[in-house]
């Protein structure tokens, strides 16, 4: 435990100083700031003017699910752009060396560099979350929906993330990894894509299940399924599963 | 200490390392000399547990590096040939997380730290990033992570490669320091850098040994043959031809004004050509004796070896 610690501590104190992350960090705010307000602006007009007679839309299902849409597509380009550099440098640099004569097994390795890299993603999500606080003194609304929404957020960031470290995982190149960390988020994207298109009953509800657009968006819709929550768990699981064996492979080379 | 038995590795089908087969005893300083390629890193990085072997086995302190990497990994300090720093860090933050890495435990964490970095003399520089340090910096930078947790093995790969002169000789007196403290393997494709730190040396080319030896073996090995340079200003040629006729001369050539003399190593022939050269009124105005190059060593080497 001490040994990941040490490993994610390195990796989340130069992540989030880096000039990189300051610089995505400024971005998003930048672009939240200006989307969140239009889209409440917006709700604010909708609301107002037009005299709607069925359920009004809320907070949630508007402005939030917008945000939350954008954070997510975001995540899919900023989080294999923060993790490239995770493994794929240290090869280059040979402080990969350092890690393997250390005293610290394939495991510790993997699971340190997905956490370093998972709280400055959290950093973010944080960042984000001001968002949606801020507009509860001037709209109340209910907290639970969103808390929800959050926890899927989390829950999709944490497998990016996972996704990330393991593209970082198999090659020298920071280019390479981050075009691949890049690849393999819209693939699982495009699993949900498939979904819809995909011909016979079967066929769909196996994509269904596999889709992390179908869970996420239960999420976003605010309801907590204990199976949307294995499921993001457990791809973020396999892929860390999957760096650990390619950490512990590059000693059979 | 440690124990190397028939340690083959492939690089795919290229085999970098055959059959090594020695062992190391507590407290010795042994060097590995041997060319480029000869499988002088590929021997550590197996040592240190880095990557396996293909075949053989490895004892470190009655540990099997298969068996248990990491009681290994905590008995060796490692410095791979890339000193293994991290550019963004402080040299001061690097060790620390180094030491932790190590396991060193967290009340002796600042004690390690000084004391690497005192050894190493690097406390001028503890606050500089690392990537702002020269390459002689950065080496000893990777010295003090093999050092921080007071390992009972070192494991050096070239330690004194790229340092400037003044660099390579403090480098020597540090090794000569941590001698005793720890059994230290060092490589190295330079001569002098096996005499002046080693107690023992192997001699590898081509992931074989060639030769295992006490430095006073090797140093017997090396005056078993005699090499002269002269620099004459006239009759070059006629002198080298004057001179294959001494007794004890084995060779001499002539290019331009130098000659090459090759001596069975007796000091009495030495006297022998000098006498010889002043007779001929050749104009003597340079004679050195010159020991055998670490490539002569590896030539008669391989010479000896083919023969028996
Ligand atoms: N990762 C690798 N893949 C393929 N071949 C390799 C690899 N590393 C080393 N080799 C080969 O193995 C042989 C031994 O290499 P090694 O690096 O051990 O030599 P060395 O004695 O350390 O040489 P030097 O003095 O140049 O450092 C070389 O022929 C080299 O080409
Ligand atoms: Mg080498």
């Amino acid at each position: 435990m001490r040994n990941i610690l040490t490993l994610a501590g390195k990796d989340f104190r130069s992540l989030a100083t880096s000039p990189m992350f300051c610089l995505i960090a400024a971005l998003c705010s930048v672009m939240w700031s200006f989307t969140f307000l239009r889209s409440l602006i917006l709700f604010a007009e909708n609301t107002q003017a037009t005299f709607n007679p069925g359920p009004s839309p809320t907070l949630q299902m508007t402005v939030f699910l917008t945000h939350i849409s954008q954070i997510n597509l975001l995540f899919v380009f900023i989080v294999p752009a923060l993790t490239m550099r995770l493994l794929a440098e240290e090869k280059k640099l040979r402080t990969y060396d350092l890690l393997l004569t250390a005293p610290i097994t394939a495991t510790e390795i993997a699971l340190g560099k997905f956490l370093g890299a998972f709280g400055v993603i959290l950093i973010l999500v944080a960042l984000s979350f001001l968002y949606p606080l801020a507009t509860y003194p001037i709209a109340h609304f209910s907290f639970p929906p969103l808390l929800a929404a959050y926890l899927g957020v989390i829950l999709v960031a944490s497998t990016y993330v996972a996704v990330g470290v393991f593209a970082s995982s198999l090659t020298q190149s920071v280019v390479l990894s981050v075009v691949m960390g890049l690849v393999f988020n819209l693939f699982l994207w495009f699993l949900s894509q498939g979904a819809e298109s995909a011909t016979g009953l079967y066929m769909t509800s196996v994509l269904e299940q596999i889709s992390i657009g179908d869970h996420f968006m239960a999420f976003i819709r605010g309801s907590i399924r204990l199976k949307s929550i294995m499921f993001l768990l457990s791809c973020t699981g396999l892929f860390v599963f999957l760096t650990q064996r390619v950490v512990e492979s590059s000693r059979w080379r | 200490m440690i124990q190397v038995k028939e340690l083959s590795k492939f690089y795919g089908d290229r085999q970098a390392v055959k059959n090594l087969s020695f062992t190391v005893n507590k407290g010795e300083v042994v060097g590995f000399l041997g060319p480029n390629g000869a499988g002088k890193s590929t021997t550590m990085k197996i040592l240190t547990g880095y990557m396996a072997p293909t075949s053989g086995t490895v004892q470190i302190s009655g540990f099997d590096i298969f068996e248990d990497p990491i009681e290994v990994k905590k008995r060796i300090g490692y410095l791979p040939e890339t000193p293994p720093v991290y550019l963004d860090m402080t040299v001061q933050r690097y060790l620390e997380f180094c030491a932790k890495l190590k396991g060193v435990s967290s009340e002796a964490i600042d004690s390690s730290v000084d004391a690497a970095l005192q050894k190493t003399a690097l406390q001028q520089v503890r606050r500089r990033m690392i990537g702002n340090l020269s390459k002689g910096f950065r080496q000893r930078v990777g010295l003090a992570q093999a050092l921080v947790s007071d390992p009972e093995i070192l494991i050096l790969d070239e330690p004194t490669v790229g340092l400037d002169p003044k660099q390579v000789a403090e480098m020597r007196t540090l090794i000569k320091e941590l001698k005793g403290k720890h059994t230290i393997v060092l490589s190295t494709h330079i001569l002098p850098e096996v005499q002046a730190s080693c107690d023992k040396v192997i001699i590898i080319n081509e992931g074989q040994i060639i030769a295992e030896d006490q430095i006073q073996g090797l140093s017997n090995r090396m005056a078993g043959g005699g090499h002269l340079k002269i620099r004459v200003l006239r009759k070059a040629d006629q002198v080298a031809e004057e001179l294959k006729r001494i007794e004890g001369v084995v060779d001499s050539s002539s290019t331009g004004n130098y000659l090459e003399v090759k001596t069975d190593g007796r000091d009495q022939v030495v006297e022998e050509i000098s006498k010889k050269v002043v007779s001929l009124d050749a104009g003597l105005i340079e004679l050195q004796t010159s020991t055998l190059s670490l490539e002569d060593i590896f030539i008669q080497l391989t010479d000896s070896t083919e023969k028996s």
